[in-house]
């Protein structure tokens, strides 16, 4: 209002204002600090996580279902200043940082970076513990988005996020279907060791990375039919998954390694761990990819064999599936999981179809 | 050294656009990849009897375990190498470098590698498969091949077309990419690795993984399609490398003096013990259907050592670990080669590159095992 007034008092003042801004916008710009300034949305592959995800919330989760709200807050406030455990997504988001680390040594101008963004439900008050944590363990996330009991999609939409990892399915669920790449994330049973200086991601093939449409033919007319199909439209690329764009971005990001001459030693490594048979129906899947321009390093074809041994093996630091069955099996060896709740799968467990109420098989 | 055969592969040349296979060799009568024929659904053989089209196995997964667990069948790792022939393409990949290596690869995708030396031997398991999915359906104590390479993704689609265009079954996959398959042999609970290779061989029998380094020999005898024979020799392949060192160090009285004297304690194990107690057990399953004459596999040991004088021992030894060997042939020196010939094994595993060498120039598909004192002489001598 008080800028309206302005406007028709004084245009002289108004153009001063402006270059004011204008020079106040350069200062900070070129203000040199030591710590990197986060990229810009549009260039950068946005990663939204959630504070339980990033951290073990799981005593104050307890707290805050059973005591309420109230006194959730006020555990919070009193004990801001002790740092949260690492979570499920940690290790990620560390190996994330890295990656970054070594992009800006290699390309120092570029905004073509990770950028993580905590999106929690949390209330503002429990902010300064989650910061006091984020400093502790030295990690470099800078914008937040405390959105105390209001859905998250707005926002991930505005962050033009590129992945969005939460322990809550139900969030999930609906930024898949507003088109969002997102899991649900697992603590796994046991911990394993992972890699420091190298970020590995695993995928799954159909209704992950590829769309259901197989998935449906196996579930509704069996193997065989699959089979045929598969060698009948082999030329025919598979329409996309709701994680392909990420393993876009991650491969954009690793073309830049290969522009310098990192091909063996970049900290970027994707593995695809599909069921698919390969002889039978493994020729669709590679064609799909190498039509869409899209590398992968590692394709291990299981035929039926169950993942979790060579999960073991790969250690991913994250590794994202649309079956829960695959899901707890992965877990169970320590593999840190991540379901994608998208297509047929969903409504299938082990193979057999979920009655109405869900019942674990 | 093995001469491996430079030459281009001749089976390559005939067959570029035309994959049009006569029906008797190959059932499938898709031929261009491009998809310009009209898929021809009949001939896929998909039908609900479980009896086999002539050729062409029918891809049925109900009728017998198509795909077994891991931990009960007896898993077969081979690299790309050793399946097929690649020597040009490792030329490509030698000289020019990996860019220049995955564009040609995927040029020639719609062309299949000819055979290579573990061919016959992964046939051959197929053969026995069958056999068994016959007597015991539900069963899922079968052979499970694994292709474990270093490739590429790219160079996955032309492997999957020569698998296909030679009709196997081969659907478990790992294409590493660069990176060292080692690691996976375990998590596929691996018996038996087979590669070009001779420094991952050594890392996966360091691992505790039975493996052994494969040669394309010159010439490769016809072997049998119905009955799969694997010959193995004895000191540091069946069993430790004990007696050798003893023979190496202290020569050969010395040997038989020590053997006489420990002939009721058993040798320790080496190697390939497992995979031959793997074959074992399959056996055992055919015995139990009165198959014992008509048994299609067969194993053979094939050893340098005298029988009067040192061969107690390994038949006490091989009695004592329940396994069952079909048939033994003591030499006492003589050269392998000509036996072998006449054996006509799929594959036949040895620790001394002599021997390999000896048995490859007169055709037979043999098998290094890097393992004992044997390859620290070899290494010295060079």
């Amino acid at each position: 209002m008080s800028e309206i007034k302005q406007d028709a008092a004084a245009t002289n003042g108004n153009m001063a204002e402006e270059k004011d801004w204008a020079a106040a916008k350069a200062a900070f710009e070129n203000l040199k600090s030591n710590k990197p300034r986060p990229p810009k949305p549009q260039y950068a592959v946005t990663i939204a996580v959630s504070s339980r995800a990033l951290f073990n919330m799981v005593a104050e989760r307890k707290i805050f279902q059973e005591d309420g709200m109230e006194t959730y807050v006020a555990h919070q406030q009193e004990h801001e200043s002790e740092p949260l455990k690492e979570g499920v997504a940690f290790p990620f988001v560390k190996a994330l940082m890295n990656v970054n680390a070594r992009l800006r040594k290699l390309y120092p101008d570029s905004e073509e970076l990770f950028d993580i963004v905590l999106m929690t439900n949390n209330h503002a008050q429990v902010g300064v513990r989650l910061i006091n944590s984020i400093n502790h363990y030295d990690l470099s996330i800078e914008r937040f988005c405390m959105t105390g009991g209001q859905s998250p999609i707005g926002y991930l939409k505005a962050y033009m996020t590129n992945l969005y990892l939460s322990t809550d399915s139900e969030k999930v669920t609906r930024a898949i279907d507003e088109g969002i790449a997102a899991a649900t994330m697992f603590t796994q049973s046991t911990d394993t060791e992972l890699s420091s200086t190298q970020l590995r991601v695993a995928f799954d093939g159909d209704a992950v990375l590829f769309s259901d449409e197989s998935e449906v033919i196996v579930k509704q007319h069996g193997l065989d039919s699959f089979f045929e199909h598969e060698k009948q439209f082999e030329n025919k690329p598979l329409a996309q998954g709701p994680l392909k764009c990420f393993l876009e971005a991650l491969g954009k990001l690793q073309r830049k390694f290969y522009a310098k001459n990192e091909r063996l030693d970049c900290p970027i490594r994707t593995y695809l761990v599909t069921a698919r048979s390969a002889a039978s129906s493994g020729a669709r899947v590679l064609k799909t990819l190498r039509s869409w321009g899209l590398e992968i390093d590692e394709a291990l074809f299981l035929a039926g064999a169950p993942k979790g041994p060579l999960l073991q093996k790969i250690r991913p630091h994250i590794f994202f599936d649309d079956q829960m069955f695959h899901i707890e099996g992965a877990k169970e060896l320590g593999t840190i999981s991540a379901h994608v709740p998208y297509g047929i799968g969903q409504k299938y467990h082990k193979g057999k179809l979920i009655e109405q109420p869900p019942k674990k098989e | 050294m093995v001469k491996m055969s430079v030459e281009p592969v001749q089976v390559m040349s005939g067959q570029v656009k035309e994959l049009r296979v006569a029906p008797s060799s190959n059932g499938d009568s898709r031929g261009s990849w491009e998809g310009k024929e009209e898929f021809d659904g009949g001939s896929l053989g998909v039908t609900a009897k479980p009896k086999q089209v002539t050729g062409r196995r029918a891809r049925k997964v109900e009728g017998g375990v198509f795909f077994p667990k891991p931990e009960n069948a007896v898993t077969v790792a081979v690299s790309s190498r050793v399946l097929f022939r690649t020597e040009r393409e490792q030329k490509v990949f030698e000289q020019k470098g990996v860019e220049e290596y995955l564009r040609y690869q995927i040029e020639h995708e719609t062309e299949p590698f000819a055979p290579g030396p573990a061919f016959a031997f992964v046939k051959a398991l197929e053969a026995v498969n069958t056999r068994l999915r016959e007597l015991y359906p539900q069963s899922e104590e079968l052979f499970d091949i694994v292709l474990v390479t270093y490739n590429h993704a790219h160079v996955g689609i032309r492997l999957i077309n020569t698998i296909n265009h030679h009709n196997l079954f081969i659907e478990r996959f790992c294409m590493t990419g660069g990176s060292s398959p080692i690691g996976y042999l375990k998590a596929w609970h691996t018996n038996l690795y087979l590669s070009a290779d001779a420094d991952k061989v050594r890392e996966a029998l360091a691992e505790g993984i039975a493996a052994a380094t494969m040669f394309m020999p010159e010439k490769m005898t016809e072997v049998s399609e119905s009955q799969l024979r694997v010959a193995f020799d004895g000191d540091a392949v069946l069993f430790s490398d004990e007696s050798e060192r003893i023979f190496k160090a202290h020569g050969l009285d010395k040997f038989f003096e020590h053997e006489r004297e420990n002939e009721d304690t058993l040798l320790d194990h080496g190697p390939l013990k497992g995979f031959l107690e793997a074959l074992g057990k399959l056996q055992k399953k055919f015995y139990a259907k009165g198959q014992r004459l008509n048994c299609p596999i067969r194993t053979f040991l094939v050893t340098a050592r005298s029988a009067a004088s040192s061969g107690i021992r390994a038949l006490k030894t091989l009695r004592a670990w329940g396994l069952e060997i079909d048939e033994a042939l003591f030499l006492a020196g003589a050269p392998k080669g000509p036996m072998l010939e006449k054996i006509r094994p799929h594959i036949y595993f040895d620790d001394q590159m002599f021997h390999v060498e000896g048995a490859a120039e007169m055709g037979t598909i043999a098998a290094h095992v890097p393992y004992g004192v044997a390859q620290h002489q070899q290494a010295t001598k060079k």
